[in-house]
């Protein structure tokens, strides 16, 4: 099958199929994939935390029907852990096996030179690829039906592991030195997210689209809520979206995201609740704000923000 | 189009946003995919493959809606109340026909490809407005319009025919003044381009740089930075690649029964140099401290321990304010924070020796490098220079930043000439291009 032309034909095509998957997003993200997919680029998706940046690889990999691999970078992965390793134990076991085989091929020769010689041919027998273990980078260039990889919070890595992912982003190949240049099958739909923890080189930025998912608008966070947690009634809905916008615009550390607003409207939906009220949001507020200086600003508000969310679903019905 | 779109990265690329050849290959063909029909679309991918970071999608937004937005897309459409067949003679021309059809997306294609002819571009001064605007409307076939409504009129005039002249009449004025609105839009992206200004700050004196560039001067210095973090990371990353580690190799092969499977290397050591800052604060230097403390803290990563001291008549330790606040909070609190145990009388260089010496010398160690900011007009108290040296001796490298020019050391109650053998290192120091060398001696310190 042939993604651009079965899973890449529109925008629209691309956004449905997201929603389809339960992923509610607006037409920057839709425009980015398609770009992503029509070009064969990868994709740095940049954005706060909990937006769903890895979220959408995932709904992607579902919506192509391939399997995700994934990467998460750390301080200190290296190739051998995203690449490639030799099997060591293996090698050794092998050699061990072998070793009267090897003394029987030694020992017709008589001179040293000569068992050197014969042992010349058989060198780069312990070196194939029978001996590679695959790390999840080369098992996403060695799978016959593509594959959506994701290299999550490249930031996190080194600068090192950085610039070792520019060979295969841009030619979706890698070298091994013992071996060669192994080449993308089919070419992966790769994601790198990053929660900006430091700069990006301009060379990895230059070889992929950008995409910035900021916090969601109101309509967009509701609709999502719509599609996630179906059984939450309208006006719930509709007050708890009024209220994450409003604390958003608060001065806090670390202001909720939409997978908060996920879990609030489950905690909500869990404790029976028909509508917001000062004592329920007081109960459940650590279930959005994750700093205790947060909460307490949060909570020197609460009436007025309380106030205003219900106000807010008053006013959209009343339209 | 193409021409049109290389303007548009021509534009981006002065607006501060970094293009490179591959991205512009990147948007044309992005471009080529999604069309130029829909415009959010449009916009949409041209955004996924030219603007790289948030920041960068805030200019592109601007930039795009200055770039692409004509009158042209937005009056309404009104009514055709008259059949543009009704007059034929009148669809010869190209131009009349466009105007006639009323058709937006082909004129306002036709301008853009006439204004890049035209070398729009190039446009810099507000004089030069009305001729850019004549050369457009001139490449757009202009005259020929003219000479069509002139000979529509001259014509044995049946009402159909006045009421096309009409028609291109008010057609030409609109054109008109969208033209001149095109030119002027572009006056404005083209002529504040900032890669010259860019050059302008990094060779003013710091001194003279005023209050409102200071935001540009930030983002000048944190690109600075991320350069010099690039090319000393670079050199870390060789570090790995030392010598064989015979006795860690042998060790590790125990546990393959003796084969030297895994070879291990002995690894150089990170350098990073501890730094001590002591910067005079009097008013002539103030300027200077600032950037050289934005850039040290900028590189906190490439650089071990930092110490500051502030000196004006007396000394203190300022390090706690760093560590405390943001760089741009404490840099307001060495200056004008009153509860500050400061003198700001008359800088005295001896005192900050002695009381260095004395108290705070334990800090140096033999990595450190010690660097002093100050122009050493030390208001004719005696210059204690075997001070001086006794500090230098103590360290690595003493580094001496004189915001003086040349002409003036040793003038006046300038000590420098006296200090000057007992620095590793003496620089004039009052541009960015002079900081940034030093910052980057600093990060390679190896003598």
């Amino acid at each position: 099958m042939d993604w651009k032309a079965d899973k890449f034909s529109s925008v629209e095509q691309v956004m449905d199929g997201m929603k389809a998957a339960h992923y509610i997003c607006d037409s920057q993200v839709a425009t980015t994939i398609y770009l992503a997919g029509n070009l064969e680029k990868p994709v740095l998706v940049e954005g706060p935390a909990g937006v769903g940046k890895t979220e959408l690889a995932k709904v992607i990999a579902e919506y192509l029907e391939v399997p995700l691999i994934r990467i998460q970078c750390y301080e200190g992965l290296d190739e051998s852990k995203a690449l490639y390793e030799w099997k060591y134990g293996k090698q050794l076991l092998y050699t061990q096996l072998l070793k009267d085989k090897l003394d029987t091929i030694m020992n017709t020769q008589d001179k040293l030179a000569d068992s050197i010689e014969k042992l010349h041919q058989y060198d780069d027998i312990f070196f194939s690829p029978h001996f590679l273990e695959p790390r999840p980078l080369l098992k996403a260039l060695e799978q016959p039906d593509g594959v959506v990889l994701l290299i999550d919070e490249i930031d996190k890595a080194d600068e090192e592991f950085e610039a070792f992912l520019l060979e295969v982003l841009s030619d979706f190949q890698v070298s091994i030195p013992e071996i060669g240049t192994i080449k993308a099958v089919r070419k992966p739909l790769v994601f790198l997210t990053s929660n900006n923890a430091r700069e990006l080189s301009e060379a990895l930025k230059r070889r992929c689209l950008h995409l910035y998912i900021p916090y969601p608008s109101a309509a967009l966070e509701s609709e999502v809520i719509k599609t996630r947690i179906p059984q939450i009634g309208e006006k719930l809905r509709k007050q708890l979206v009024a209220f994450i916008q409003a604390v958003r615009t608060l001065d806090i550390r670390k202001p909720p995201s939409i997978s908060e607003t996920i879990d609030w409207a489950r905690v909500l939906l869990l404790m029976h609740a028909e509508s917001l009220n000062r004592e329920l949001v007081g109960k459940t507020l650590n279930v959005i704000l994750k700093h205790e200086e947060d909460i307490r600003v949060a909570e020197e508000k609460l009436i007025s923000l309380t106030a205003e969310a219900l106000k807010a679903d008053e006013g959209m019905t009343g339209e | 189009m193409e021409g049109v779109l290389g303007d548009f990265i021509t534009v981006l690329r002065k607006a501060g946003v970094r293009v490179s050849i591959s991205e512009s290959l990147d948007a044309v063909s992005a471009a080529q995919i999604m069309g130029y029909d829909n415009r959010r679309l449009f916009k949409e991918a041209l955004a996924a493959s030219l603007a790289k970071s948030h920041a960068e999608e805030n200019i592109f937004d601007s930039c795009f809606e200055s770039f692409f937005s004509f009158n042209f897309f937005q009056s309404p459409k009104k009514a055709n109340t008259h059949n543009p067949e009704a007059y034929p003679e009148a669809l010869k021309d190209q131009l009349s026909a466009l105007v006639l059809k009323d058709d937006k997306g082909q004129l306002a294609a036709l301008m853009t490809e006439a204004g890049r002819m035209a070398n729009i571009s190039s446009i810099k001064n507000p004089m030069q407005k009305s001729l850019f605007t004549m050369k457009i409307l001139n490449q757009m076939g202009m005259p020929g319009m003219e000479a069509m409504v002139g000979q529509i009129k001259s014509s044995t005039g049946s009402g159909l025919s006045q009421q096309t002249a009409e028609l291109l009449e008010k057609g030409r004025d609109d054109l008109v003044q969208t033209v001149k609105e095109y030119v002027e839009q572009q006056l404005q992206l083209n002529a504040d381009g900032l890669d010259s200004k860019d050059q302008f700050l990094k060779t003013t004196p710091l001194s003279q740089i005023e209050l409102r560039h200071f935001h540009r001067m930030d983002g000048l210095i944190q690109r600075l930075i991320r350069q010099l973090e690039d090319r000393h990371s670079r050199r870390l990353k060789t570090a790995n690649r030392g010598k064989l580690d015979y006795k860690k190799t042998l060790r590790k092969s125990i546990s393959y029964g003796g084969f030297l499977f895994a070879p291990l290397w002995k690894k150089k050591k990170e350098n990073r140099p501890d730094v001590i800052v002591i910067c005079d604060i009097s008013r002539s230097v103030l300027q200077t401290v600032r950037f050289l403390m934005l850039f040290i803290y900028g590189l906190n990563k490439r650089i071990g321990k930092i110490h500051t001291f502030i000196f004006y008549s007396n000394m203190i330790d300022a390090s706690y304010i760093f560590d405390r606040y943001s760089i741009e909070e404490a840099l307001s609190k060495i200056t004008s924070d009153p509860s500050l145990p400061i003198i700001r009388g008359k800088s005295d260089y001896n005192t900050m020796f002695t009381n260095f010496r004395d108290h705070h010398l334990h800090l140096s160690t033999k990595n450190t490098t010690v660097v002093i900011l100050g122009d050493a007009r030390n208001n004719f108290n005696p210059p204690r220079a075997e001070v001086l040296k006794a500090i230098g001796e103590r360290c690595k490298r003493l580094i001496w930043l004189n915001p003086e020019t040349k002409p003036f050391w040793g003038t006046g109650d300038s000590e420098i000439k006296t200090y000057a053998p007992y620095c590793h290192l003496l620089q004039e120091c009052n541009t960015l291009v002079h900081l940034e060398r030093v910052v980057g001696t600093l990060l390679s310190a190896r003598r």
